[in-house]
């Protein structure tokens, strides 16, 4: 992938997350029809124990669950905006990493420092950084369908065409969910 | 004739030295080493009095009403603040004219403080914990010309080189005042020496007084004007001027000098103060403020009054000048180093990368992990803990050492690490250097390892904790016991580890094999030599606090491998990035077995060897973690996350004689202390795919329901839920589905 077309869907990507729009209009990825941050009260079985056993609800903890950023990581995410449109990747990626000091358990975030690492030739860590991504965002099926679609390029990058087909595969079914 | 033909040669000769020597002049800077930059924004935990210490440590002035960078003023819970200007990684940071008010611990507001505007966020400049010097021990903050107060220079040079604009090198008519003044005196009172002569002796010329040297010194001082402008000229010797001495480290140049005797950059200097350091020139230790203050005083008057004369400054402003006290900082003999141990980690992880010159010479900018707010808060709790113990215990002061470090759960960074009880004793560093039996600690890969085989084991599953005698194949024979010296009988997986049972988790071990073991503890990052016989499961290996860190980052991390990160970028001299040190993460483990094994650690915390955490922590703070003890209690060891940082302690003895502390008893207080001072939101591990829970009968290890005595909700791998109902389910029904939160959520 010529580093020109990572650099527009970073852009892209990073431009729709500050905007909150959850989906990413140069990838084939339908609407997704789930809201993040639903409470669970009315399916949530009666608790007895509060032992470890006890969850909270899924996905309330960050603060991209409600699909809502803090000022603070909005300013960082348009900072590394400007200096990958600047070119400038490296500094991107530090800006995103202060964004993840922050909150680090957006799955926002992780998901664009895997698109700069994907734009600086790195594909192994885009992949595993993706993979990250995903771990946090449990049943944000129009996130993970966004990172799998990144591995899928990282795959590619590193000619595995089987391993990005099932990758993209996979976003395709995420993405329907 | 061939007398000219020798002068000439040897001019030549001069001529190539300075050349040479001026041009290539590379002064050793000593790297700079900074903690990490406090990063201000709404929402921040952070109280009024650690942002004021903060701002102490980096030397910010309170003063009545802020007007200039580095100053604060505080009105209980509201701060305002000019911040200075920083050159990061990524760029400049601008100075901020900012209010701050803190509110329940956090940062409550962050506003501009002349528009009133909001702002989002703001990052101070870093406090500097230390330097790395070069083995001369000569230390400098380089300055550029444009750096540096014109006052300054003015005053430097109407004190010690009035014709500085105008001689070519030598001043004639200095000399002639010099000599006059010598011969009136019989001796030599006076220097006739430019500028450009003093950069030259200490450039190029030894200390010694003679005519030799004297004319080299001329010849050299005219090549020097004649090679190079005024600028550079004096550029060098505002950076090379000796200005004092702290132990055996010599203090070169204005801008050290400024923070040497002011602990505030040259730019943020009075008129006074600047007099002050101009003054020194002419003798450092005579006019060494701290020792002879009246001297001090007597010749900064001197130069304020000559300023004046030369209408530099106005009368009113020499006579306020000279009315203020020498406002010198009290002189602490610092270790150079704050946080050597942490800067003992910080180094070692720079020379896989530079060379030791480089480190000590070339200028970096080092910019850290640390936390210092985490920092102070660790080296004050295993201090005054082990104290405690040793009291409590009735042992001799100094008998227990400890060692801890504490990261950031997702980013592998660490912020605080302690290598002994003193934190500044720069000796042997315990986090990295002591390896001890991480009894335990190691159960938790044996764990999971079987949670792994999700076909096999469960946190349901019973375990027999009954004896065991393992005879070896060369006859070795094996009899773990509990540390309770009895035995449970059938017990379900996740409260062998809670309770840590030596014997059912050897046999478990046993049944593993110890090959898939050690495949574990290597994902988890543990690279040591590993013996594969069956007392590794119980803990017998070899291992330092930073290295259990690493294994337990793994599964903080969410089953995701990160490689702990002292440093996050290096600086050149000029500023200009050389190396950052990047996040990465590589996954190690399933989410979903990763986050049956932290359940069973929050089990250990709740119910088991870790429940004594809640007699300090809210109930409502979760926590995953491990105790560690080894034989005849000679390790006491803690290692616990909560959902953004991890900390692990140990506690034991130099000389490896027992502690009389287990886990519990020791390190875990340790770590207690510490994590009673962080606010520390949200789940160790939020809920993850691929895991269902199920209502558990404990004893039985089957499916039970609600109505069930005892009953407790397990998280089991998707499928991998028991089959059988316990007795205790009146009526037999049909299984009841498994509770799957995100299927419920999204249909």
């Amino acid at each position: 992938m010529k580093l020109a077309s990572v650099l527009r869907v970073l852009v892209a990507a990073l431009l729709l997350s500050i905007h909150g729009c959850s989906t990413v209009s140069t990838q084939q990825v339908p609407t997704p029809v789930v809201e993040q941050g639903q409470p669970l009260s009315a399916q949530q079985p009666a608790i007895k124990y509060q032992a470890p056993g006890y969850e909270p609800a899924p996905g309330t903890t960050t603060a991209v669950a409600t699909n809502k950023q803090t000022p603070a990581v909005v300013a960082l995410l348009q900072q590394a905006e400007r200096q990958a449109n600047d070119g400038d990747l490296e500094s991107a990626a530090a800006s995103l990493e202060r964004a993840i000091r922050i909150d680090p358990r957006n799955a926002v975030l992780w998901h664009h420092l895997a698109t700069v690492r994907l734009s600086q030739g790195e594909p192994m860590q885009a992949e595993q950084l993706a993979s990250k991504s995903n771990s946090l965002a449990p049943g944000n099926y129009a996130q993970q369908s966004r990172n799998w679609l990144l591995i899928a390029q990282a795959r590619r990058q590193l000619h595995n065409a089987a391993g990005a087909a099932a990758a993209e595969q996979r976003a395709r079914e995420l993405g329907a969910r | 004739m061939l007398l000219a033909i020798l002068l000439a040669g040897y001019i030549v000769y001069l001529d190539f030295q300075v050349r040479q020597q001026f041009t290539g002049k590379r002064w050793s800077l000593p790297a700079r080493v900074y903690a990490r930059p406090l990063e201000l924004y709404t929402g921040l935990e952070l109280n009024a009095e650690q942002f004021v210490t903060e701002l102490q440590a980096l030397h910010y002035r309170p003063v009545l009403s802020p007007r200039e960078a580095g100053q604060f003023s505080r009105n209980k819970n509201e701060l305002h603040l000019i911040s200075r200007p920083f050159d990061f990684w990524d760029g400049q940071q601008a100075p901020a004219n900012v209010r701050v008010t803190f509110s329940a611990g956090k940062l409550a507001g962050l506003t501009d403080a002349s528009s009133g505007r909001a702002l989002s966020l703001l990052r101070l400049d870093p406090v500097l914990v230390g330097s790395f010097y070069p083995a001369h021990n000569e230390d400098r903050v380089l300055l550029q010309l444009d750096e540096v107060p014109v006052s300054l220079t003015d005053a430097l040079i109407v004190i010690e080189d009035r014709d500085f604009f105008s001689h070519h090198g030598i001043s004639p008519a200095a000399i002639a005042r010099a000599l006059y003044a010598n011969i009136r005196a019989g001796g030599v009172v006076q220097g006739g020496s430019t500028l450009t002569q003093q950069l030259v002796k200490n450039f190029f010329l030894s200390s010694e007084r003679s005519l030799t040297r004297k004319l080299n010194e001329a010849i050299m001082s005219l090549l020097l004007e004649w090679h190079y402008d005024k600028d550079e000229i004096l550029e060098a010797y505002l950076n090379e001027v000796y200005l004092g001495q702290d132990g055996n480290r010599a203090i070169h140049g204005f801008g050290l000098a400024s923070y040497f005797y002011f602990e505030r950059p040259l730019a943020e200097l009075s008129i006074d103060q600047m007099a002050l350091l101009v003054a020194m020139v002419k003798g450092p230790s005579y006019y060494n403020p701290r020792r002879h203050p009246e001297r001090a005083t007597a010749r900064r008057n001197l130069v304020l009054d000559v300023m004046a004369g030369l209408e530099l400054i106005t009368t009113e402003e020499s006579a306020r000048a000279k009315a203020r006290k020498l406002g010198v900082s009290d002189y602490q003999r610092k270790a150079i180093n704050t946080f050597p141990a942490f800067l003992d980690l910080v180094r070692r992880q720079l020379q896989r990368d530079y060379r030791d010159e480089d480190i000590t010479s070339e200028g970096l900018s080092i910019f850290t992990t640390l936390d210092p707010q985490v920092q102070w808060q660790l080296e004050h709790m295993l201090g005054s803990r082990l104290d405690g113990l040793e009291r409590e215990r009735g042992m001799n002061a100094g008998t227990l050492q400890g060692a801890a470090v504490v990261t950031s759960v997702q980013g592998g960074e660490v912020l605080a690490l302690a290598g002994g009880r003193d934190p500044a004793f720069a000796g042997f560093n315990r986090a990295l250097d002591a390896h001890r039996q991480v009894g335990s600690l190691l159960k938790p890969a044996v764990y999971l390892t079987a949670l792994e085989q999700p076909q096999h084991y469960t946190l349901a599953t019973l375990l027999d904790d009954s004896p065991l005698t393992f005879t070896a194949r060369n006859g070795v024979v094996w009899k773990p016991g509990n540390y309770d010296r009895k035995n449970h009988g059938n017990v379900p997986l996740y409260q062998a580890l809670a309770h840590s049972y030596n014997v059912s988790t050897a046999r478990l071990g046993l049944d593993l094999g110890i090959e898939p073991i050690i495949k574990t503890l290597r994902r988890l990052g543990v690279e040591q030599q590993l013996n594969p016989y069956p007392s590794l499961v119980l803990g017998a290996v070899e291992m330092s606090p930073l290295q259990v860190t690493h294994m337990y980052q793994t599964f903080a991390g969410g089953g995701f491998r990160t490689p702990l990160r002292a440093i996050n970028a290096v600086l050149a001299a000029d500023k200009t990035p050389l190396q950052r040190y990047q996040l990465s993460v590589q996954s190690a483990i399933e989410p979903a077995a990763n986050y049956l094994i932290n359940t069973a650690m929050r089990f250990a915390m709740r119910e088991g060897t870790g429940r004594s955490i809640y007699q300090s922590l809210p109930a409502s703070q979760d926590v995953a973690g491990k105790t560690g003890t080894t034989d005849d209690l000679r390790d006491s060891w803690f290692a616990g996350f909560t959902g953004d940082r991890l900390g692990v302690v140990w506690i034991g003895r130099d000389d490896n004689k027992s502690t009389g502390l287990t886990g519990s008893s020791g390190a875990l207080r340790v770590w207690r202390d510490l994590f009673t001072r962080f606010n520390n939101p949200g789940w160790v591990q939020p809920a993850v795919e691929g895991v269902e829970y199920h209502w558990i009968d404990p004893k039985s290890g089957s499916l039970a329901d609600a109505g069930c005595q005892d009953a407790i909700q397990l998280p089991f791998i998707t499928g991998s839920g028991p089959q059988q109902q316990a007795p205790c389910v009146k009526e037999k029904q049909a299984l009841p589905d498994p509770v799957d939160w995100f299927k419920e959520l999204f249909q």
